[in-house]
């Protein structure tokens, strides 16, 4: 990096570059970045938003069949409700905009404001915020869990929807519906910098570990010994699948990512165990997402998604999408 | 004062600027002990641009400028305590709905939809070391007057003085939220600043008003 002050902005300034067409900042602000091209009149639009340092997240998810707009905070840091509403102005094309965002008490408070200031204006706007990492709160307080890598699977759908033309109520409800059916948990195994802060936000032994961590290095529940890939994923997908229930003939898509500073190797290393004990659970996999979408800095670690899948939601993730950190062919 | 019109909310939000910029820095210093020390500064753009907002606006209703001038805090000000201070106006405003003169009983009004929007924003209740510390009072002293059937005058009198017992009040919680909660127990004993910017707003309101 330049200059650790300048991290974001520079970032943001590579990022439009090289994604010309595809991403354009509006209002003036390199923070508020919109989908290029014409907006389609009818279309729910759909903003997200949250602090940098996660990419994918939040913005690489603008394109086709997902995102409409994000609002970009500094790094782990929520944008504001000024640039949320300029995000939300550029993208409403009369039909309301829905904000998909992680459960972070910033960004609910900015986004809250934002949807009070677009209401002022006249502009309908829901939102969806979307929490699974089964690590963050127990079973019964699903409303205190921290949203993470999860809320991939939330913009797909939800974006695959609006792309029909279906209404913001409609989308709404499809984006609850993925919210509550997906859970998370993933394992920390090094510690990530903050560049204006410039050193560690907590310290981790050589040989230790740290299951449950969140995406900006909030506590998890368990923290020890480096184990095997194939004991952290037992561990794991023990977690999710008696959290949801996941149960015997469900199906699910699968998510595989890696925290910033781990192999795919390794993820699909975890994903071969994954893949047994559905197998042995008798839960069909309909699709394995593997790769970088939800990161934290430099951190090594990585985290599994399961998500249950209806007719609905199987055919709206299989559809195709087209952004500058996804793209996916009809499945 | 009998009542406020939209001439003399004009005159507050002077008021109310004057006031932050002559105590930009004892909030500067109040936040810098736990917070990041950048309240004087946060407080002095947000009160800036609404008074010139106030000053330009030709909006006859004091409800819809109230309102507006929340609007225009929440970007000139995208702090946290920018915001809850700017959803505080945008509430209040909206309260007013289409009043053309506050008495007694739609400053109440004002102030109790000022402070419970603050308190639903932040997710916060009185106790907490906050900017609802000073509101809160301020807001039932002022029901409780108007209740009475007191004057306007009489009325912001006791608001303010509720306000100011607050800040010695909170001055001995301890701190639950933002930085500030970090310190916890070395919070106990110290002026919060956001509990001094509410003051400064109940003061604003009472100075014009009995002037």
């Amino acid at each position: 990096m330049n200059d650790p002050r300048l991290f974001v902005d520079e970032m943001l300034e590579g990022i439009v570059v090289a994604h010309p067409g595809q991403l354009i900042s509006v209002a003036g602000d390199l923070r508020c970045i919109v989908r290029g091209g014409d907006k389609t009149a009818g279309k729910v639009g759909i903003a997200t938003g949250g602090g940098s340092g996660h990419l994918p997240l939040f913005l690489g998810y603008i394109g086709k069949g997902m995102l409409d707009g994000c609002a970009v905070g500094g790094v782990f840091q929520s944008p504001s409700a000024d640039q949320m509403l300029e995000v939300t102005r550029a993208i409403d094309s009369g039909a309301g905009v829905l904000y998909i965002y992680g459960n972070y008490g910033g960004d609910i408070m900015n986004f809250d404001m934002a949807a009070e200031l677009a209401d002022m204006e006249g502009i309908k706007v829901e939102q969806v915020v979307a929490g699974e990492d089964v690590a963050s709160a127990p079973k019964g307080e699903e409303g205190k869990r921290r949203g993470v890598a999860g809320i991939f699977f939330v913009y797909k759908i939800a974006g695959a929807l609006a792309g029909e033309g279906a209404s913001l109520a409609a989308v709404k409800k499809v984006a609850e519906k993925v919210s509550a059916g997906v859970r998370t948990m993933g394992v920390a195994l090094s510690p990530c910098i903050v560049p204006e802060v410039g050193r560690p936000s907590f310290q981790l032994g050589e040989n230790e570990m740290e299951i449950g961590m969140g995406i900006h290095g909030e506590p998890g529940i368990h923290r020890g010994p480096l184990q095997t890939a194939d004991e952290i994923v037992t561990q794991i997908t023990g977690r999710l699948l008696e959290d949801l229930p996941f149960r015997k003939g469900d199906e699910v898509a699968i998510l595989l990512n890696g925290l910033g500073a781990t192999p795919k190797e390794e993820l699909y290393i975890l994903g071969r165990k994954l893949h047994r004990i559905l197998k042995e659970k008798q839960i069909t996999v309909f699709h394995t997402y593997v790769g970088e979408f939800a990161t934290s800095m430099e951190m090594a670690g990585a985290s599994i998604s399961l998500l249950r899948l209806d007719d609905e939601l199987r055919r709206l993730l299989a559809q195709p999408a087209d952004t500058p950190f996804f793209t996916q062919f009809q499945l | 004062m009998q009542s406020l019109k939209t001439a003399d909310i004009v005159t507050i939000l002077r008021e109310l600027k004057l006031s932050v910029e002559n105590n930009q820095q004892l909030l500067g210093e109040l936040d810098g002990v736990m917070g990041d020390g950048d309240l004087g500064l946060t407080m002095t753009r947000a009160f800036t641009a609404a008074a010139e907002e106030a000053d330009r606006s030709e909006e006859p209703l004091p409800g819809k400028l109230l309102m507006r001038l929340g609007a225009v805090i929440a970007k000139a000000a995208p702090s946290t305590m920018g915001t809850l201070v700017a959803t505080g106006f945008m509430r209040g405003g909206k309260a007013l709905d289409t009043t053309s003169q506050l008495g007694p009983r739609e400053l109440a009004v004002f102030f109790d939809a000022f402070v419970n929007g603050i308190m639903e924003r932040g997710k916060s209740a009185p106790g907490n070391k906050t900017i609802i510390d000073t509101l809160y009072p301020a807001a039932r002293a002022l029901q409780t007057a108007a209740a009475a059937g007191e004057t306007l005058d009489s009325a912001a009198g006791r608001a303010y003085v509720a306000a100011r017992q607050g800040l010695e009040d909170s001055t001995q919680m301890k701190a639950q939220h933002g930085r500030a909660a970090y310190y916890q127990d070395a919070s106990i004993g110290k002026q919060d600043g956001g509990a001094t910017v509410g003051l400064l707003i109940v003061e604003g309101f009472y100075k014009v008003i009995v002037r």
